[in-house]
């Protein structure tokens, strides 16, 4: 089996069944991120296909200079801020279909639905948000995290725990 | 159960799986899509300027020496040049001999050109019809 790289130079020299190779190795990472993230199928399997034909015009000219691994992590993520910024547009231009956090008796011990907590997560600081994105999501360590957002790992370790105690908040989670 | 395992039990409740094959498939027809809509607009664009580059300089060109007369407008050729009546001689001289003849060979009473030659006081012609005879 070819690795990522041998896969990405056949690529770049010119084999597009290379790039479809790469699609199959990594669909399941792709779709499976954006699956957590949207209640949607159909939406999930757009945000998949808006992120390999990035990477289908990104790696002709990709140089290795981080893993492939890393590189996609980090157009998951932004491909992802992207959709928040999109719905946050749509939020507001249909202000009824935002979705509000519903509040019961037991506060510590309440469930909340999905869309309730990718409202909150959407509300956050870009950094803290693909920090929090990621790390729920793929349950990275802290320093893969980093590698892929540019950052260090206590800098990653610092917008997770900030990201964290705003969705509490917004969530009306009482510590 | 702590908060961060919490909110992955929340979101990790949907695990399908996708048609690998099919979803290439849908991924190359939409990445022929974009290229062919990417064409599109970059012929449409190429398009505009063109009929900008055209239109301005129509614009300029047509705009030389308009005259406006009342709704009317009148366009002129400034370059015209003695080359167009004859090339070798563009000797005012000339010119003005080439006209007299002109209006002498068109005109059917010969006196009548004589004398207007005469009334514009230009003597070349006749003193050269004279000289000749």
């Amino acid at each position: 089996m070819k690795k990522d790289r041998e896969l990405i130079q056949d690529f770049q020299n010119g084999d597009e069944e290379a790039f479809n190779e790469l699609v199959r190795r990594y669909l399941d990472l792709v779709h499976g991120f954006f699956q957590k993230l949207t209640n949607d199928e159909m939406e999930a399997e757009d945000l998949a296909q808006t992120v390999f034909i990035k990477l289908f015009k990104s790696l002709k000219n990709f140089r290795f200079k981080s893993e492939f691994n890393t590189y996609l992590y980090r157009v998951n993520a932004n491909t992802a801020n992207t959709y928040f910024k999109r719905n946050k547009w749509r939020n507001i231009l249909h202000l009824d279909q935002t979705v509000e956090p519903t509040y019961d008796d037991n506060e510590q011990d309440k469930e909340w639905k999905k869309e309730e907590l990718w409202n909150a997560i959407s509300k956050l600081p870009k950094k803290q948000r693909s920090v929090v994105m990621i790390r729920i999501s793929e349950m990275l360590p802290f320093k893969d995290i980093g590698n892929i957002l540019h950052m260090s790992e206590g800098t990653a370790k610092v917008n997770f725990h900030h990201g964290i105690k705003r969705i509490k908040t917004l969530l009306g989670i009482v510590e | 159960m702590n908060f961060e395992s919490k909110i992955r039990q929340t979101i990790s409740d949907s695990d399908k799986t996708i048609d690998k094959e099919q979803f290439i498939n849908n991924l190359t027809e939409a990445r022929f899509k974009h290229k062919l809509k990417r064409s599109q607009a970059f012929s449409g664009i190429l398009a505009i300027c063109l009929i900008i580059i055209v239109g301005l300089t129509s614009y300029f060109e047509l705009d030389q020496g308009v005259i406006q007369s009342g709704r009317n407008y009148y366009f002129i050729d400034r370059n015209i040049s003695y080359s167009d009546f004859d090339k070798d001689n563009y000797n005012n001289d000339y010119l003005l001999d080439d006209l007299a003849i002109y209006i002498i060979e068109e005109e059917d009473d010969i006196w009548t050109a004589f004398s207007f030659l005469d009334e514009i006081e230009f003597d070349n012609f006749i003193n050269y019809i004279e000289e000749e005879s």
